[in-house]
């Protein structure tokens, strides 16, 4: 009898978790917040969208129509990483059996198109915090009707990325030459790991470099996941590079970076370096990652509006640390979809991709202004430059991530010079001031 | 009428003398039934997201086969099986997106060019053995993706090839169709195992040079089989490429290659049955644990060595060696509480 009972129990326990739970809560705002959730770019996704619901319940909520809503987040581990039907299997039970309203998050591309295509399909809103790729807002205006339910938040697309690493490129040449170093032309390496998505920054080197007025002394193509890169280091050292502009998503930008100090190449290194965007990088580098520039989203000390400072604040006493890019789960919920949601007085889809298209607002970094393609086809993708989206460069400096750029930025003749509050001029290296005084 | 009542007595006597004596195939028939009657069952056929879990168990069921159609049958240790899966996903994408050709055309030209991918391989590996080909055929779906991130313009590099033709507007109607051609490649595959083919395959594994010296051309039939698996994983690739709308580097990973051998070794290799029973227990059980996101890998790890401790050829002879017994005599299966053979009378342990 009581083996009985304890099959009956499981089953039911079974049952209960096969089919799940049924939603009670019907005067809440349901968020699906989809992405990566063992791994820190999920972790990212869930921490902005926790600070925004806790933001938005404190307030009472969202005002839809005559009632006040509060928001209730479903967290949905994509595992994107390793697994694309997991990606897709948990964007459709958000969509059938959670019965979210919206979905923010999202990081690799590969997987954000299929469950790009299950939101669209059921009609509900998608607010990418991840994927970079230019492709995934292109389809919103080939086919409007079917994907204008897509939006991008985080970060700007792959293209505004090499654009921005251009200016940062610019900016530490600027930088060097006030600091009055001898060097007539400068010499440009670039270092960028063998990764597809790193692929288009080859060409850009070597398109832009030279028309910029300097000297390419060569690509290098180190692994993404090399432990050593001294062969590299050694053959761009007698190059003569001045500026290493170095491309790097994975583990290699700590040996490089490192390494770099180690043989007090005198050379600023400058570009993407994603490790070196992490809290922990002084420590992993043992200091020697001093003066690494990369381009970045948040920086403690810096505002780039009247929000960021609530913001990173927040989000680094709660959870201590800087928050990175996949935490736009923050802006797109609270800066994108409340106001509209208070705007259209309603959940319908419809209606809101109608409002958000054409808004234009504050986050935390920046101005969103959705823009249109060549044809006047809405792409849903974020408007960069001056103004608009930007981006940081940041620097170490002597332990602490500092924000560098954009400083007295003049993105085009007669556009309006650009420095957020708290960014500070980017430092040479010593050794570098003493090789080239 | 007489001739109806005829087959019906026939069908009949067939279920009751041949499928009803044996619990195994009285399994097989309601796995049959739950496979084809899922859409109508209760909640689960309502549930788009359990209808999504079990299209991608059908494909995934098909693949697992398609390498214990290779690997345990034949014995040729295939650690690489992801590259006939990414080949026939690719191929199909590719004759969709750029030609235009419908997936009922595009999936079997496409499990065509994984055959092909399949003699490829199969050529260079014959000289090799163990370990050795197991390592040599991991490499080449590794060569691939090198290839797909080569020619990006092309093969779509990281981000693959999306906007994929569906199979079907209906997600039921998708099922039915995935689910039909699982069943029934499954059913081709296990006929092929059951025939002299399958004995020839089987006896390649047990002492390839005893098949060699009965003069049997051993290189020919282990071609035979790459290509037979190569084109059965193939299908399985191009209903995924159509399903999910996209073929991607991921179809290439190594890990759905070792995704596929732990299947298969869960579910008890050299049966067919095995990684299907694996692949329908396996892929909706991970969706299952999604109420602990945190340690839901690992619980999943736990389950699998747990059952491998201690049913070491696997989940499925081990339940079909439960409920059956093997007769010492004629060597025929009957059900457990049997005292004699069905077949030969003779008295069982």
């Amino acid at each position: 009898m009581k083996k009985a009972v304890g099959v009956m129990v499981l089953l039911v326990f079974g049952l209960f978790m096969v089919f799940g739970v049924p939603a009670f809560a019907a005067d809440t705002i349901k968020i699906g917040v989809i992405g990566p959730m063992n791994f820190v770019q999920g972790q990212g996704h869930w921490n902005g969208a926790t600070l925004a619901m806790e933001v938005i319940n404190a307030k009472g909520g969202i005002q839809v129509g005559n009632k006040k809503m509060k928001i209730e987040l479903i967290k949905a581990d994509s595992n994107e990483h390793l697994s694309i039907p997991d990606a897709t299997n948990a964007m459709e039970r958000l969509m059938t059996r959670d019965k979210v309203d919206f979905v923010v998050g999202g990081f690799r591309t590969e997987a954000v198109l299929p469950m790009q295509d299950i939101a669209c399909e059921y009609k509900k809103i998608f607010i990418g915090c991840g994927a970079a790729t230019d492709a995934i807002c292109t389809r919103v205006a080939e086919d409007y009707d079917t994907y204008k339910y897509w939006f991008r938040m985080t970060p700007f697309n792959g293209t505004n990325l090499a654009k921005a690493s251009i200016a940062h490129l610019m900016s530490t040449a600027g930088a060097m030459k006030q600091a009055g170093l001898n060097i007539p032309k400068f010499k440009v390496a670039a270092a960028i790991e063998q990764a597809q998505w790193a692929d288009g920054f080859v060409g850009l080197a070597k398109a832009y470099i030279p028309k910029l007025g300097m000297d390419l002394t060569g690509v290098w193509r180190p692994s993404a996941n090399a432990t050593d890169v001294t062969a590299e280091l050694t053959a761009i050292q007698r190059s003569g590079a001045h500026i290493i502009y170095a491309i790097f998503s994975g583990p290699v930008g700590i040996p490089f970076a490192r390494q770099t100090g180690e043989l007090k190449i005198p050379a600023i290194q400058m570009g993407i370096n994603v490790e070196a965007q992490k809290d922990d990088f002084w420590e992993a580098t043992q200091g020697m990652g001093n003066y690494v520039m990369t381009s970045n989203t948040y920086a403690r000390d810096v505002e780039q509006n009247e929000n960021t400072k609530a913001f990173v604040d927040a989000y680094v006493k709660r959870f201590g640390e800087t928050p990175t890019y996949t935490a736009g789960t923050y802006d797109a919920i609270l800066f994108a979809l409340a106001p509209s949601i208070e705007e259209a007085g309603t959940l319908n889809s419809d209606k809101i991709v109608s409002i958000l298209e054409n808004r234009v607002f504050k986050n935390t970094t920046s101005t969103i202004k959705y823009v249109k393609d060549s044809e006047g086809r809405h792409l849903h993708d974020i408007q960069f430059g001056p103004g608009y989206s930007t981006g940081l460069a940041t620097q170490w400096q002597d332990g602490k991530l500092k924000g560098v750029w954009p400083y007295k930025w003049v993105a085009a003749q007669g556009a309006p010079e650009v420095t957020y509050k708290g960014i500070v001029p980017i430092k040479i290296p010593p050794w570098v001031i003493e090789a080239y005084k | 009428m007489d001739l109806i009542i005829f087959y019906f007595r026939k069908l009949f006597t067939i279920l009751k003398k041949e499928v009803l004596v044996l619990p195994s195939r009285v399994v097989v028939i309601l796995f049959f039934l739950f496979v084809l009657l899922l859409p109508v069952l209760p909640v689960i056929g309502n549930d788009p997201y359990m209808l999504r879990i079990f299209t991608l168990t059908c494909i995934y069921a098909i693949f697992a086969a398609s390498w214990d159609l290779l690997s345990g049958y034949t014995g040729q240790m295939n650690f690489g099986h992801a590259l006939f899966f990414g080949v026939g996903a690719y191929s199909a994408a590719l004759l969709n997106h750029h030609i235009h050709i419908p997936p009922w055309g595009s999936i079997p030209i496409g499990a065509l060019v994984a055959v092909l991918a399949g003699l490829i391989i199969g050529i260079p590996c014959l000289r090799l053995k163990g370990t050795y080909l197991a390592l040599t055929t991991l490499a080449f779906p590794i060569i691939l993706i090198g290839i797909v991130f080569a020619f990006p313009d092309q093969l779509g590099g990281e981000l693959g090839i999306s906007g994929i033709e569906r199979i079907a507007r209906s997600k039921v109607i998708s099922y039915y169709i995935i689910a039909i051609i699982m069943l029934g490649l499954c059913t081709i595959m296990w006929a092929i195992t059951d025939s002299k083919l399958g004995i020839i395959l089987h006896a390649i594994r047990e002492d390839e040079i005893a098949v060699r010296t009965a003069g049997i051309n051993t290189t020919r039939y282990k071609l035979l089989a790459f290509s037979l698996s190569g084109f059965f994983a193939g299908v399985a690739g191009g209903l995924y490429a159509h399903y999910m709308r996209i073929a991607g580097p991921s179809t290439l990973e190594v890990s759905l290659s070792f995704q596929v051998v732990i299947w298969s070794i869960f579910g008890g290799i050299v049966s067919i049955y095995g990684p299907i029973g694996a692949v329908f227990v396996l892929f909706p059980l991970l969706e299952l644990l999604r109420f602990w996101e945190q340690g839901r890998t690992l619980m999943f790890a736990c389950i699998i060595i747990l059952i491998l401790l201690y049913m070491p050829d696997g989940l499925f002879p081990w339940l079909r060696d439960k409920i059956e017994k093997e007769c010492p005599r004629c060597k025929k299966r009957n059900f457990w509480r049997r005292k004699t053979c069905r077949i030969c009378t003779a008295e069982l342990d």
